[in-house]
């Protein structure tokens, strides 16, 4: 069962694409921070899941708890004191756009040093629910099964909060136009700070649930970014359905290259479908065009 | 001249005192002195960042490490050079409308699907990943190469920055649309910047590349290289030529430093000194140094020479002409005429379809169906760099202004890409007539971004006659001045009209559009509803219902 391997297999990768990329829309969207240093916060929490897991006996799963509003609380922290000076000079949002991924790449560095210095170069991983189910005649260990849920359940609480309660409506009014938000009584930079600490506590639970399946080391986080931000910009920015939908493609048409043609040019055919995109509808898949 | 020259000279000797690790951190230096230029090339004036330089450094290296057993060196380069160039051209031909961010991570994209590519080639095909290079080339030459290409980068630039080529690189980088509204051809512009600054990159990679007696995909096309040269290209200043130098010296030293010192805390200290930098220095070391004033002498009386077309027929002429976007239909079925030297109005409600009618003619929109001629030449599809260059200019509802030039330059921009360009001091002693002409005379050198709203629209108008146009369209020019400016305003477009420019005037002061216009077009929800001199078709039953509404006003 060829196409269901493809498929499962595709799904699960695609579904944390889609919630990692679902935290960059909100971070890059709303509070148009292009944040560079992305995945290099998906593979702290991914080790910080790995450390509790190995030193305490926490299992991942409880570990999001722990994780997930602490990265909350870091990125929040981030957003007000080191990228708050740059927001109050920028007169433009292209300028953010630049300053920030300026300041977000030396975010990297510090953030990828501080893992360097503490974990070293090596792969982790670890075994949990590493339990081998059949499903529709494929083979599929628990874990993944089990990352895919819970990242449906969260990316689909945060979807129903964006698009039902009122504080998701100020932070999609803020995505669509800040000065407008403002006039509306929107406090434009406590919305984005707020959506740039939940883009940053979505990223936290994509790295402990990937943790459970996947090897990791610390030089891996710019992969993740670029993933990302490919998933982003092919589901237009700023919009939560395309993002979820060029997750999935993305997952799918990786796991599929890898098994029919050649594991090697997986990421070629990332980049390649990204480009193609791109060429077709340069403001992504679902982005609305400029004018 | 004879500094820079006296520069080169000593720079060239360095080798010759120096050796070993000096002359390493030497080719460091240049290595990425060119590499930094020639991204500002591209990357300074249009504000595109590119993160493909590594793609470019890694073609001109891996051009060398296949081809330097078969060809003479020489040939080896100029083979890097063409096929960088050549790169270049294809993705620059399909991306280069790409904007923002989207260009950043297209780039960034566009580096690792070759390096992919290559690694795949490398393993299924050569069956190796990486290629030995066995060229007898000393570390000496290999800095008087890179020093001769820092040269050459410099000299490009140089002349680069004095040409018609630099300056529509600058109004693209302001405003792409004002940039093809006063004729210049955007894609082209680009895609020549972005292949010369591609040229030099690969030179760099393929000079470089007998360092490494052994090369990989992962060293030749490793991002880091491309991350490196934006950094240091903005911490210098990529506004101006010698920014990047300014960047590349103090980064290498650093880079050199944290490496020897502190191996384990490379990473955080670099990353804590970029932030730093990036906090303290917004626009680079180049933006502390302070601009340069322009001299000049008193501007000279000269005017415009724009002369009426002996052409009886229309000037201008819509037939059927239809535009929707998406179920809104902004156009419909509409057709008018302009004759030579007329003031034509298009009135209307808002939303009737007026501004989109100005987007058809001066190319920024496409219409649907129907036609346009111009002097009975269709235009109808054109580009709107292309209508520009046949002689339609116009204004923007909301002022478009180039925000980092000198009200001057603003207008300068008009001369350099009409049809016969005006380029020097002919075109600067024109240009300050032509402020003086829409009342903008003193304020020549103020950015443009200083003046007051009115002024931005006088501006406006004088970047669009600079153009030398037949036909100007102005979109609602005449709006928010007060009664005095309005007067001026009103005397002054009369004054257009009678050196023999055809005007289509856009408009809602009622007032300007009896006392100027010949006839009025007048439109509701995209189509014609009636058409004939301003007191005639103010009368009629179906204009009045549309702008009072009403049963029967």
């Amino acid at each position: 069962m060829l196409a269901v391997d493809i498929l499962l297999a595709g799904l699960v990768l695609g579904g944390m694409y889609a919630l990692t990329a679902l935290g960059l829309t909100l971070q890059y969207g709303v509070a148009r921070i292009m944040n560079l240093s992305y995945g290099e916060f998906l593979v702290a929490a991914a080790l910080v899941a790995y450390s509790l897991y190995t030193g305490l006996a926490m299992s991942p799963l409880i570990g999001l708890i722990v994780v997930v509003p602490a990265a909350f609380v870091l990125n929040w922290a981030i957003y007000h004191v080191l990228l708050m000076p740059l927001v109050r000079r920028a007169r433009t949002r292209d300028v953010l756009e630049v300053d920030s991924i300026l300041a977000t790449f030396g975010l990297l560095f510090i953030v990828q040093g501080i893992a360097l210095v503490i974990f070293g170069g090596q792969y982790y991983s670890y075994t949990f629910l590493s339990i081998p189910v059949s499903v529709l005649g494929s083979t599929i260990a628990v874990n993944r099964l089990v990352a895919l849920l819970f990242a449906a359940a969260i990316g689909l609480a945060i979807y129903v909060a964006l698009m039902r309660t009122r504080s998701g409506t100020a932070l999609r009014a803020v995505a669509v136009d800040p000065v407008a938000a403002g006039l509306v009584a929107i406090d434009v930079k406590r919305a984005s700070g707020f959506a740039f600490a939940l883009g940053g506590a979505l990223v936290a639970a994509g790295g402990v649930l990937v943790s459970m399946f996947l090897t990791f080391n610390t030089a891996m986080g710019v992969v993740f970014t670029m993933k990302a931000l490919i998933v982003v910009i092919m589901g237009g920015v700023g919009n939560m359905l395309g993002a979820l939908i060029a997750g999935l493609l993305l997952g799918i048409g990786e796991t599929a290259v890898a098994r029919l043609v050649d594991p090697g040019l997986t990421l070629a055919a990332t980049y390649a479908l990204f480009l193609a995109v791109l060429l077709v509808r340069p403001t992504g898949l679902f982005g609305r065009s400029a004018r | 001249m004879l500094g820079a020259a006296v520069l080169v000279a000593l720079v060239a000797a360095f080798p010759l005192v120096a050796s070993g690790y000096h002359l390493a951190l030497g080719i460091s230096i240049l290595h990425f002195a060119v590499l930094a230029t020639a991204w500002a090339l591209f990357s300074g004036p249009t504000r595109l960042i590119s993160l493909a330089t590594v793609a470019f450094f890694g073609i001109g290296a891996y051009t060398v490490a296949v081809l330097h057993e078969t060809l003479p060196w020489l040939a080896v380069l100029a083979a890097a050079g063409a096929i960088g160039v050549a790169v270049a051209l294809l993705v620059g031909i399909s991306t280069l409308r790409l904007s923002g961010i989207y260009f950043v991570i297209f780039t960034f994209g566009l580096s690792e699907l070759i390096r992919q590519l290559v690694t795949w080639y490398e393993v299924n095909v050569h069956r190796s990943v990486g290629r030995y290079i066995f060229a007898s080339v000393s570390q000496r030459e290999i800095y008087w190469q890179l020093l001769a290409l820092a040269v050459a980068v410099f000299v490009v630039g140089w002349l680069v920055a004095r040409s018609r080529l630099g300056l529509a690189s600058r109004v693209i980088g302001d405003d792409e649309t004002v940039a093809r509204h006063a004729g210049i051809d955007a894609t082209r512009t680009k895609l020549t910047l972005f292949a010369v600054s591609a040229l030099f990159m690969s030179l760099t990679g393929a000079v470089m590349a007998p360092r490494w007696t052994y090369i990989d995909p992962n060293i030749v096309f490793n991002p880091l290289l491309s991350f490196e040269v934006v950094i240091m290209a903005l911490f210098g200043g990529a506004g101006v030529l010698l920014g990047p130098l300014l960047g590349v010296v103090p980064f290498v030293l650093l880079f050199e430093l944290l490496s020897a010192n502190f191996p384990n805390y490379f990473s955080i200290l670099l990353g804590v000194v970029f932030m730093v930098i990036v906090y303290a220095l917004p626009r680079g070391v180049a933006g502390l140094l302070p601009r340069r004033e322009a001299k000049r002498t008193a501007p000279e009386p000269a005017q415009p020479a724009a002369q009426a077309e002996a052409n009886p027929g229309a000037l201008l002429e819509a037939t059927s002409l239809r535009k929707a976007f998406g179920g809104l239909v902004a156009v419909d079925d509409l057709s008018f005429a302009a004759k030579p030297g007329e003031i034509l109005g298009l009135v209307g409600p808002n939303g009737s379809g007026k501004t989109t009618v100005l987007n058809l003619i001066s190319g920024a929109l496409a219409a649907d169906r129907g036609t346009l001629t111009l002097d009975g030449q269709p235009i109808a599809g054109l580009g709107a760099h292309r209508i520009a260059k046949l002689g339609v200019a116009r204004t923007f509802q909301l002022v478009r202004v180039l925000d980092s030039m000198s009200a001057l330059e603003n207008v300068r921009v008009g001369f350099a890409f009409r049809r016969d360009p005006l380029w020097g001091a002919r075109a600067e002693a024109e240009a300050l007539a032509l402020l003086t002409r829409v009342g903008l005379a003193g304020k020549a050198d103020l950015p443009a971004t200083q003046l007051t709203y009115i002024d931005q629209k006088r501006l406006e108008l004088a970047r669009a006659l600079a153009s030398e146009p037949k036909l100007l369209l102005l979109d609602e020019w005449l709006a928010g001045l007060n009664p005095t400016e309005l007067g001026e305003g009103i005397a002054l477009v009369r004054s257009l009209r009678n050196s023999g420019i055809t005007i289509v005037l856009v408009e809602h002061v009622m007032d300007a559009i009896r006392s100027l216009a010949d006839r009025c077009v007048v439109m509701n929800a995209g189509r014609r509803i009636a058409d004939g001199p301003p007191a005639a078709v103010f009368a009629e039953r179906e204009v009045v219902r549309a702008y009072l509404g009403g049963a029967d006003a």
